[in-house]
């Protein structure tokens, strides 16, 4: 689902943020990618839904080269990609409906099916009473399931989460990880950036370790 | 299970032209009343900015026409020594009639000359004694076309109409033709010099508030980019916000310039003293009303299209 080949990614004036990854993730697999900040875990996972291109080596997600692939085809990839990011990216004039909503506006849906499968998502995690509060109104833990439940509200072939657990307390880690468990287990494709040792040592799947832009360790279950 | 459940495809409606046009629409109008005081700060820059413009045009379409008025004093006027046969009178007519330039033509009888010249001189009668009307010549009073009143186009119709035999003098008060000419076309050059810095003056300040307004979204356009959104799909409600937004700005013009005008005119009499009905004032004719309509939408639009691109690079 997932292959870096020989990945090199070099930022202006010569900040290295890769430093030639290699990794394979197949499909269905959950991987955790671990790391001190500045290790290159986000750099990462931005390779992977094209928000930056490689300086060098090759980036192929879901059968796509991200290196040739062309900016028109960029939106098509991303449908296929659920992106949890570490500032939630929450749009805060808009209900919690609205922003959920998004992911399948733009896939072209009706107004009844968005109504329905967003419903049915935010019951998944959690939120159904919220659905027509704006975030702000909501707690960081809430904050956070209402990003997760628009990054899978489309049921992606990926799901990619940045930092998805900073700042929440245990028992909102815990059903964070959980809502990541049940996408897996229908076949999502998960990678979570993460420096919480506490949550990679509770999953038992698979670590990747990043060191200075390098995989330094890979397994399957974290020392 | 749950993902071949829901992954089944359902009734998309953005598809077609049609379909994707009522999504953009119902998205922009949904867009600015979720930024309402964005939106209001913008259609009133809007606003502000074509009233500026609209305010020069009505002026210098009044002015214009003031100045058009003068014009028709632009006259040219044929002397002949001896009254003319009625044979006569029509063949020259006709004659001057196909002229390129003119206008209307009257016949202006000795008999007529002296009387216009007493009617000049009333009260003055006595310096009039033992004046016949062989005195004064009769005369042919040629009114010009519009486009043929200034100086140059004056003195080639005059080379023109001196060339036939008949007539022995001809008058135009060079002098005044050749200053109405200078003052039009100073009027308009600065006219033309006022207006190109006003629109450009507009242009700068509607779209640096548009700049500002997408600048404050955004991260709803990064956002939109993130999920899948296509180019177009970002672009056009914002877009359409645009024309909204240029097309209420239009409207909220004219209607507060109409309010100016008339009521100006309501009140000009009591604190003016003058009548505006006798100074020949009018309001902006249909095709300016639908320039400034039109030329709002088209400033909300350029505007919009040029702030996006600063914003969506993917």
């Amino acid at each position: 689902m997932i292959q870096l080949h020989n990945v090199f990614m070099t930022y202006q004036r010569d900040a290295t943020a890769l430093n030639g990854v290699t990794l394979t993730v197949p499909r269905g697999e959950f991987v955790f990618l671990t790391g001190i900040s500045g290790a290159g875990k986000s750099t990462l996972l931005r390779l992977l839904y094209a928000a930056l291109k490689p300086t060098r080596g090759q980036v192929v997600v879901d059968g796509q080269n991200i290196t040739r692939l062309a900016s028109a085809q960029i939106p098509y990839l991303r449908r296929a990609i659920g992106v949890v990011f570490q500032d939630f990216k929450l749009l805060p004039n808009r209900t919690v409906l609205e922003n959920v909503a998004i992911s399948l506006e733009v896939l072209g849906w009706g107004k009844k099916d968005i109504g329905k499968k967003v419903y049915h998502i935010l019951k998944q995690v959690g939120l159904e009473q919220k659905i027509h509060t704006t975030p702000l109104r909501l707690s960081g833990g809430e904050q956070q399931r209402v990003a997760l439940a628009r990054a899978l509200v489309n049921d992606p072939k990926i799901l990619l989460a940045d930092e998805p657990t900073g700042n929440l307390d245990d028992e909102n880690k815990e059903q964070i990880l959980n809502i990541f468990r049940e996408a897996n287990i229908r076949g999502t494709t998960v990678v979570v950036a993460t420096h919480d040792r506490r949550l990679i040592e509770n999953s038992h799947k698979r670590v990747v370790v990043l060191e200075k832009g390098l995989i330094v360790e890979d397994s399957n279950v974290p020392k | 299970m749950s993902r071949n459940k829901s992954s089944k495809r359902p009734k998309l409606v953005h598809e077609g032209f049609l379909g994707r046009l009522n999504y953009f629409i119902v998205r922009a109008i949904l867009n600015i009343r979720q930024n309402i005081f964005v939106n209001v700060l913008t259609i009133g820059t809007i606003t502000l900015a074509l009233l500026i413009i609209s305010f020069f045009l009505l002026l210098f379409i009044n002015l214009e026409g003031l100045a058009d008025n003068w014009s028709t004093r632009v006259q040219v006027t044929a002397y002949f020594d001896q009254e003319l046969a009625p044979q006569e009178l029509s063949t020259l007519r006709a004659r001057i009639q196909s002229l390129p330039g003119t206008e209307r033509i009257d016949y202006i009888t000795k008999e007529e000359a002296v009387k216009r010249f007493r009617a000049r001189l009333k009260g003055q009668e006595s310096l009039l004694e033992g004046v016949t009307p062989d005195v004064l010549p009769a005369s042919i009073e040629i009114s010009l076309h519009r486009q043929s009143r200034d100086n140059l186009a004056v003195e080639a119709y005059v080379t023109l109409l001196k060339k036939i035999p008949a007539i022995k003098e001809v008058q135009y008060g060079e002098e005044w033709v050749k200053r109405f000419t200078t003052f039009m076309n100073f009027m308009r050059l600065v006219g033309a010099l006022l207006g190109g810095f006003l629109v450009l003056a507009v242009v700068f300040i509607v779209s640096n508030t548009i700049k500002l307004t997408i600048y404050s979204r955004k991260d709803e356009l990064e956002l939109l980019g993130l999920v899948g959104a296509t180019k177009l799909f970002i672009k056009a409600p914002f877009l359409l916000e645009g024309i909204i937004q240029g097309a209420a700005g239009a409207l909220l013009t004219l209607v507060i310039l109409m309010a100016s005008y008339f009521g100006f005119l309501h009140n000009a009499g009591n604190f003016l003293s003058f009548k505006p009905s006798d100074a020949g004032l009018s309001f902006l004719p249909a095709e300016y009303i639908a320039g400034i309509f039109f030329g709002g939408m088209l400033l909300g639009f350029l505007g919009s299209l040029t702030s996006l691109k600063r914003f969506i690079n993917f």
